[in-house]
């Protein structure tokens, strides 16, 4: 850290420069035609075609849950199979969790705004970014591939003996298809963690680090910890399967419970990648529709860094009914409860942020509050889980299903949406129809908890999860959330729709809709190529609102490299600053 | 580094500022890669002890089928690499551009010399039927010495571990004689030698990982 | 400020780099004379580690060179092992108290 302190010492020469509100060159004008964009390093291009990809297959998975949804309509065969239901439902979380919740916030919006945060010209690594985006559609054709073969029934979590008694070649490819996404997955935090500890703008320290970055920080260090136990574990299952290797399966004295603990190991860290980026967006959104600084900063920034860490000591809650021995149920039980104390301090800090503040209720607003809302319940019954008898009763019901659709829908799933309408016009340079954003985000609330809600009480009366059929008395329950998840459905086709129309006729946007004090604000929408025409210079906090706005436009005054002098600032007030 | 009128050299991307940033995030990029290499073999790690800690009679019992001398010598092998990969790093630190490539050289050798040592190493295992899997089918005369129902798991787990960190050395190998070109093409220089770094930093970390395999496997009594 | 903005380019003497590869020859005969001595149960595997470790901190301080670096890429490597410990040492908790080894299905 000594080069920080060599910079605080250094009298850097600043100016203001006021972003243009009709930029004429962007990085959308930059580089043009399919060839330019499949082949570019632009971490915004790329972070774009994440958005694409992770919408694709939130689509397409979204797509099943409504035929799995409608199979459950009655209480015996509906309209598919049993075991094409078996294969609907793995197919379903499998993509969910790997496809979309696991990349979205931090490849897909993290990626564009990550860079603009600290005021870089791009990530450290942008060829190993682009890398990562062509080894997530890699991860995808096996999955394809493992669909063409057969198929495979074994649940998002891949248990062993399930998963390894030869039922085919489906697992093989599918497993891999995960094996070559967590690649993806590891190059993206790699990127990240070298990114925000090297190539900050002069002035951003530690301590005016803005709260998305430090929550794609631990994010970060949770996908470099824990990916490449998944990966090791995965090809130990592809092992198993092509030749029997016998560690995981116990008819060949192997322990199928090892690998619960190796899956766990990295899967309920794996939660923690899907929803602690969700909280970065969370902190952004409400500082800025609170217009206020946001109440206890270390506390959040701290808290996800000890979500990670107690993240990895948990992960023992998904097997108490596994076999595992007592001593260890004990344990975990006991440290999944400590988790939900940094969970709380965010919560906490978030409410206190918005006390007092003038609150706008914007559409990413809105979700910032049906995600506390959500979010907060899914937390509250993930402690109940995490008692270890009421989840004696509790495992393997809906209960469960309730639970992680509360956080991960609820929670991570919101948080994306209130990301993406926040930073929309930044990345497009277009604003969405904000009638319509408002109009399908309470449908979206009103259809979450007609889906889900009705999935507690279910649970809790002994309705087990994974099963196609049901026994009568849970027929208006399970009827109540079908019609629920059409609900989400419609919500989710309005939103596609203002957003794809937003593109085309759109207002324009200005650079800084929302009146943020963020860096990423202060570059013209959609940003140059190089993100800033100059150099940033931080002097303030990220969410210093009591300070003028002049004092977040500052940049290097003298240029220290030939590119982009032609595109003179449209304004130019010279000040010297003491950095 | 607050320097910004620095001029912008060649092997410098546009997004950094200077020589010095490119370099420091290569490096603490490999870090966090190798990171990600430990807790990968720890996945490997974890299975061992986890098995070793269940049946010590087993693992007492199969490391007798591997050969102390061979391991040792293979452990001394990478040492070497480990040291000349050091001096090559040194030599492009010093712009001798011969060393380095003389250094390369020799790493790439005795890289090639442990991947022959393991090949027949295994060779010998599997004449005798200790194979991986369902080709398990041990000789009569391991099982003079070798009775234990879990014996196929010590073998499954040694085959992974030391399969893995074979394919580890091939990429390394792999890795340095592309290095070895672009010396002898004159990228390589006192002032730019980020990737003899890196690569050097994972080599060490092959190398790491050997120091315990090799006790683990070959040396219980 | 000068001797920190080397950081990462320190060059070794070569009686540095020799030095530590014959430490570390040394060490590995040593160990394996030390297995076969055939120690008392945990001495065998105790010795064994220690010995390894001893090696390993070999490697990584000097040829790996993070007595020269930043700080910060000592912390990846020590905070990879302590994650890497804490996974083996939770899994025993379960592995090391079972009722049966293997549950039988
Ligand atoms: C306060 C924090 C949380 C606690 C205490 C908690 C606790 C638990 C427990 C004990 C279970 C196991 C239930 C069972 O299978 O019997 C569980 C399941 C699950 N939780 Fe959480 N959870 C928390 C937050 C989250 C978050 C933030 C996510 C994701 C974003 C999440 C995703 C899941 C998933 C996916 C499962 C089910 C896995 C499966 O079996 O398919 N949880 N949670
Ligand atoms: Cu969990």
């Amino acid at each position: 850290m000594a080069i920080t302190e060599a910079k605080k010492m250094t009298t850097l020469q600043v100016k203001r420069f006021k972003p243009s509100e009709n930029p004429t060159n962007t990085f959308l004008t930059d580089e043009k035609g399919v060839w330019a964009w499949m082949t570019t390093v632009d971490h915004k291009k790329i972070g774009i075609m994440y958005l694409v990809a992770v919408a694709f297959f939130f689509a397409l998975a979204g797509f099943l849950a409504i035929a799995l949804r409608t199979e459950l309509w009655t209480p015996a065969k509906t309209f598919i199979e049993a075991d094409t239901y078996n294969q609907l439902f793995t197919l379903h979380g499998a993509m969910m969790v790997f496809f979309v919740l696991v990349p979205s916030i931090p490849a897909a919006l993290g990626n564009f705004i990550l860079p603009m945060q600290l005021g870089a010209k791009d990530v450290a690594f942008p060829r190993l970014n682009l890398a990562s985006l062509y080894i997530y559609v890699a991860g995808a054709i096996f999955t394809f591939a493992a669909l063409a073969s057969g198929g495979f029934d074994t649940g998002w979590t891949f248990y062993t003996p399930y998963s390894s008694d030869g039922n085919g070649a489906g697992v093989i490819w599918v497993t891999l298809g995960v094996f070559i996404l967590g690649f993806s997955s590891i190059l993206t935090g790699t990127n990240f963690i070298t990114t925000i500890h090297k190539l900050r703008a002069p002035g951003i320290t530690w301590d005016r680090l803005p709260l998305n970055i430090w929550a794609l920080y631990a994010t970060s260090i949770i996908q470099v910890l824990a990916t490449p136990v998944l990966a090791i574990t995965i090809l130990l299952l592809s092992f198993e399967n092509i030749m029997d290797i016998g560690i995981f399966d116990p008819a060949l004295g192997g322990d199928p419970v090892l690998f619960q603990h190796f899956f766990w190991f990295y899967s309920h860290p794996a939660v923690y990648i899907m929803i602690v980026p969700g909280f970065g967006i969370i902190s952004e959104v409400i500082s800025t529709f609170s217009k206020k600084t946001v109440f206890g900063y270390w506390a959040i920034a701290l808290s996800s860094l000890a979500i990670a860490f107690i993240g990895f000591l948990v992960w023992g809650h998904h097997m108490f009914t596994s076999g595992q021995s007592a001593v260890a149920t004990t344990v975990f039980s006991f440290l999944t409860f400590l988790v939900g104390i940094p969970t709380g301090i965010k919560i906490f800090n978030w409410i206190a942020t918005l006390y007092r503040g003038s609150i706008d209720m914007k559409t990413p607003m809105l979700y910032v509050f049906i995600f506390l809302f959500l979010f907060s319940i899914g937390g509250f019954t993930g402690i109940m889980l995490g008692a270890l008898s009421v989840d004696i009763h509790l495992h393997d019901t809906y209960y469960v299903v309730a639970h992680f659709h509360y956080v991960m829908m609820g929670g991570t799933l919101i948080a994306l949406l209130a990301g993406l309408h926040y930073w929309w016009p930044k990345m497009t340079g277009k604003m969405y129809n904000e009638k319509l954003a408002q109009i399908s985000a309470v449908l979206i609330f009103i259809g979450f908890n007609m889906t889900f809600l009705p999935q507690f009480i279910m649970g809790a009366q002994g309705m087990p999860r994974r099963y196609y059929n049901y026994i009568d008395q849970f027929t208006p329950f399970h009827q109540t959330s079908t019609i629920g998840s059409y609900i989400l459905g419609v919500a989710f086709l309005i939103i596609l729709y203002y957003l794809v129309k937003s593109l085309f006729s759109g207002e324009k946007a200005p650079s800084n809709p929302w009146n943020s004090r963020g860096l990423e604000w202060q570059s013209t929408s959609p940003p140059d190529f190089h993100n800033f025409d100059h150099t940033p210079v931080v002097i303030n906090g990220p969410y210093d609102y009591h300070k003028p706005m002049e004092e977040f436009q500052l940049g290097l005054a003298v240029s220290h490299e030939g590119h982009d002098a032609e595109h003179a600032p449209a304004e130019v007030d010279t000040t010297e600053e003491k950095a | 580094m607050a320097n910004h009128s620095a001029s912008h050299p060649a092997h410098v991307q546009h997004h950094f500022v200077d020589s010095d940033q490119q370099f420091d995030s290569a490096k603490l990029g490999m870090w966090v890669f190798l990171v990600n290499e430990i807790l990968f073999f720890g996945g490997l790690f974890c299975a061992y002890i986890i098995f070793r800690a269940w049946y010590p009679e087993l693992f007492t019992q199969a490391a007798l089928q591997l050969d102390k001398v061979w391991g040792g010598v293979n452990t001394i092998v990478l040492i070497g690499s480990s040291l000349t990969v050091a001096m090559a790093i040194r030599s492009a630190q010093r712009n001798e551009i011969k060393g380095l490539r003389i250094n390369l050289m020799i790493t790439i050798l005795l890289a090639c010399v442990f991947l022959v040592i393991k090949y027949f190493e295994y060779e010998h295992k599997l004449h005798l039927g200790i194979a991986p899997g369902f080709f398990w089918n041990p000789a009569p005369e391991v099982t003079a010495t070798l009775d234990h129902p879990q014996a196929n798991i010590f073998f499954s787990i040694y085959y992974m571990m030391t399969g893995i960190h074979g394919l580890h050395v091939l990429v390394g190998i792999g890795l340095m004689i592309w290095l070895y070109i672009r010396a002898g093409k004159g990228h390589f220089s006192a002032e730019y030698y980020t990737p003899v770094e890196i690569t050097g930093l994972y080599w060490h970390l092959v190398d790491l990982i050997w120091i315990f395999l090799f006790p683990l496997l070959y040396l219980i009594e | 400020m000068s001797a920190q903005e080397h950081h990462g380019h320190h060059i070794a003497s070569v009686k540095m780099l020799w030095s530590v590869g014959i430490g570390l020859t040394i060490l590995t005969v040593l160990t394996v004379v030390v297995s076969s001595l055939g120690l008392p149960s945990p001495l065998d595997i105790l010795s064994a580690l220690a010995i390894a470790l001893a090696k390993a901190f070999l490697v990584a301080t000097f040829f790996m060179a993070l007595k020269w670096e930043h700080r910060f890429n000592a912390v990846l490597l020590i905070g990879a092992v302590v994650f890497f410990l804490l996974m083996v040492g939770v899994t025993l908790l379960d592995t090391m108290y079972r009722i049966e080894v293997v549950p039988s299905f």
